[in-house]
Formats: structure tokens, sequence, C-alpha cells
């Protein structure tokens, strides 16, 4: 039995990308990037924004196959992907996104309909809670999908940069409920381009530039590398 | 991991939600389900009947009795096909299976379908038209054509979600039935006696239509041998796309994504 929960082994993606009528260039998103999940820790992905985070969190969650390497994780093991309001249908209400959202994280009915009264609760969306989602602020949607996506339970919690959602009380809330999860018996992958929350919350960090690991180890140290970076641009 | 208890509870309630949205948004809510095709039919009547007097005998109930079969077929493939690519944001959170948003739009046709079928009989008696014995191969009927639905459905939301372009030629495709298919002309008229067989053998669509007609309007029997044929092959079909969307999960999302 291997001791990580996850691995990635030389991980490349490839894009191509038009560029006139019948001509096609190869973007490459991601260079052999490999690193190990070990259980129980938190993991966090530094990088600036277009670096290629989301692309590997979406490979990591199975996704989308890489276009080169592996990732290596037991069946046994739930992966769940964590970003907000994504996959909501504006024309439905607050109560049906929350609905649907638990049911395609793999709840049945029965159970998403008894997590709604908390779902709304949490969201503090009171009467619009029934109204539909384009009627919605950004902040209203945020914490919707917040509340939605926290009610997921796996071993393996894959969250893109969600901390920085709602209005400050919100934010207090969620982080509390996050730190919650983090602090449980699952191993979390945490990207950010804040290297502040990287090393606030993360046991390990990987920077991530161009598609490439920049480097990998204690938090403060790649935070450090990190920075030293930024100052160079 | 999704069951297939849960898949099938999901296209249920995404179809349902999507009916309820779709008609809290019109004035007239619930009631296009029945005026939609009503009034797709009245097109062709003023064309064929008032403008071009073809002058047939109940030209009207003809025309519905192909024309709303016709309309499920194509509204359905319309609305599927595109349905992978209006989820690319749901696909990029969640590992779900792809032939859940085509299934969710053939499930949500598939209920505005009944309200309509049952418009559709209450005209037909009121015509002078009975029910008969006849009326129960209405059951095969229908079940052989949502399975060509689903079958068609799937290929076409795979295709599209490859390639956008195809959705074009999904529109061409649907014209190309809805002109081949007698709906505003009675196959069994074709003089030449190739070419009607030709249709009604190799033209799935041509042969429901038909069979709706000799049910509901001349209370004849249908070709049981034929139907039973559409079913199988349509069903093998259903079988091997469901197999290239397992195969293709994965790809799909990542096509997606680039379009």
């Amino acid at each position: 039995m291997n001791a990580n929960i996850l691995e990635a082994r030389h991980l490349n993606l490839d894009y191509p990308i038009k560029e006139g009528t019948f001509r096609w260039s190869q973007f490459r998103a991601l260079h052999d990037v490999s690193f190990e999940v070990r259980p129980g820790e938190t993991l966090g992905i530094l990088g600036r924004n277009g670096c290629g985070k989301s692309t590997l969190l979406r490979i990591l969650a199975g996704i989308v196959n890489p276009s080169a390497g592996s990732v290596i994780c037991h069946p046994d093991i739930r992966r769940s992907l964590l970003t907000l309001g994504l996959g909501f249908r504006f024309d439905l209400s607050g109560r049906d996104n929350a609905v649907l959202s638990l049911m395609y994280q793999g709840s049945t009915k029965k159970d998403a309909l008894a997590s709604l009264p908390e779902i709304c609760e949490f969201a503090e969306l009171g009467d619009f809670f029934e109204q539909p989602v384009r009627t919605y602020s950004t902040g209203m949607r945020a914490r919707l999908g917040f509340a939605a996506a926290m009610k997921t339970d796996v071993e393996l919690l894959l969250i893109d940069e969600i901390l920085s959602v709602g209005d400050e009380h919100f934010q207090q809330r969620a982080r509390a409920v996050m730190l919650d999860k983090i602090h449980g018996h699952q191993a979390v992958v945490f990207v950010s381009h804040n290297g502040v929350q990287i090393n606030a919350i993360c046991d390990r960090a990987i920077w991530l530039e161009n598609g490439r690991i920049g480097s990998s180890g204690k938090p403060q140290r790649v935070v450090d590398d990190y920075r030293a970076f930024l100052r160079t641009l | 991991m999704i069951t297939p208890g849960q898949f099938f509870s999901l296209v249920d309630t995404q179809a349902r939600m999507a009916l309820k949205a779709e008609a809290s948004k019109l004035y007239l809510s619930y009631l296009w389900w029945v005026l939609e095709p009503m009034l797709f039919v009245l097109v062709f009547y003023l064309v064929f009947e008032v403008l071009l007097s073809f002058g047939r005998e109940n030209f009207l109930l003809f025309l519905m009795c192909g024309k709303i079969p016709f309309l499920w077929f194509s509204k359905s493939i319309t609305m599927a096909s595109t349905s992978i690519v209006q989820n690319r944001g749901l696909m990029n959170q969640v590992d779900l299976p792809k032939t859940l948003f085509p299934y969710a739009s053939v499930q949500e046709a598939l209920y505005k379908q009944w309200v309509v079928f049952l418009f559709l009989f209450i005209v037909v008696v009121s015509y002078g038209f009975p029910p008969s014995w006849h009326w129960l191969s209405l059951i095969p009927l229908i079940l052989v054509q949502y399975v060509i639905i689903l079958s068609c459905s799937l290929i076409a939301a795979l295709l599209v979600s490859r390639i956008a372009d195809v959705r074009i030629l999904i529109t061409m495709g649907l014209m190309f039935v809805l002109f081949t298919s007698g709906i505003f002309f009675d196959v069994q008229s074709i003089t030449n006696e190739v070419h009607r067989d030709l249709l009604l053998t190799w033209n799935p669509m041509a042969f429901i239509f038909d069979c709706y007609r000799k049910v509901l309007m001349y209370g004849q029997p249908i070709d049981m041998m034929h139907l039973g044929k559409l079913a199988f092959v349509f069903c093998a079909l259903l079988f091997a796309a469901h197999l290239v969307y397992i195969r293709l999960s994965r790809q799909i999302a990542k096509w997606v994504t680039q379009q």
C-alpha cells in the first residue's frame, strides 16, 4: 500500500490554440510537474494568475487527463474540487442550485433536501434563497457556492482560492469552517496567489511559475522564493 | 461517484428544474407547451392549405400527426446538442458522467411532450376518429422514437463538444429530415414504388411519422417487424454511444474548455 494519498508524476498539459483558419499551435500549460500529497496534510500551491494552478487542480481532481504523465490515486479515495459558483444555473433559484450542487457531489436527493436549511442559514441569503441566482450579487453567489461546497465530505479536498469570499463578517465564518476542514482528517490541496494565506494554513507548499515548479518544501521558504521572484518582475 | 440511481434522479431533477425556470420567465408560462406546437402547425396550414390549396381532407390533423412527433425529435436534438458545451463550467468542477447533460435535455423535452401528445389525442378524437385497439401500438412506437431521440442526441452532443461547427450541420440535418419524412405530404402517395420503399426503409423518421398517421387517422396496423428492427439498431447505437462517452469522459471535459 502506498503511503501517499495522491501522486502526480511528470504531468504535462498542452492546449491547442487557434491562430487562424487551419492554423493551430500548442500551448504548454504544465511542464513536468511531480509531487505527492500525504494523508492528512495541507499542501499549498502558490503562484501568480495564469501560472497553471487551476489547471493543475482540475487534473488532480480527475476532471481532465494530463497530456503526458499520470496521477496515481486509489479508487477508494474520494476527491472533490471546490471552486465557487461556476456550475450555477442563473435562472434557477438558490434552493434549486443548492440541491443540484449537492447531488453533483454525490448526495441523494433526499439528503440534499435535508441539508437545505443549514445551507440557507450559512449562506445568509434569507428570502433570496427562493429567488433566481441571476438576481444575486457576486458576494451572494459566492456565499451560496461556499455553503454548498462545504457540505462535501471526502478524503482529498482540492480548494481553489475561495477564502476571499463575501464581506468581512462572512469571511471570518468561512475561514473558521475551512480551517475546521483543513485541520480534520482530510488531506487538502489549497491553491492561492496569496503567500500569507499559504504560510498560515499549509504544512508544505509548492510554487508554480509558468507551468513549472519553482520551488517546494516548507511554506515559509517557498513563500520567500515566490516573493523574491515577484520583486524581480 | 454517481450511481445509476443517482444518475436518473439527477436527470429527472435537472429536467424538472429547467422546466420550472423556463415557465417562470414567460407570461403564458406552461401554456406555451401546447401553444408552440400549435403555432407551428398553423404556419404550415396557412402555407399549404390556404395559400397553395393542397385541398386534402383533414389536412390540419394530417399535419399535426406528423409535425408534433417531428417537433419532439428536433427540439430534443437541438437542445441536447449544445447541452455538454453549455455545462462546461460545471464540468470543470466535478467529474460527472457526461451523458447526464444530453439525457437531461431529452428528459426535459419528454415531460413537455406528454402534454402535447395528450392534446393531439384529444384533437384526433374531436375530429371523429375514436380510439381503437390500434392505439395500443402507440406505446412501442413512442418508446422506439424515444430511443432514436436519445441515441441521436448523445451523438449530436458529443460531436458538438468536439467541433463547434457541427451545430450548423445539425440544423441543416433536421431541416433535411423535416422535408424528407413526409410531414406535409403523405409518404404513401409517392408514386415511384422504389423511392417510397427506400424512404420508408432507410429514413426511420419517415416510417415513424407514417405509423402515427396509420394508428391515429386510418385505424391501420403498423409494421411491427420494421419497428422491432429499428428498436434493435438504435438500442445498439445507444449502447455504443454510452461506451464512447465513458471512454472519452475526461477528453470531453478538455475539449469544452478549449471551445
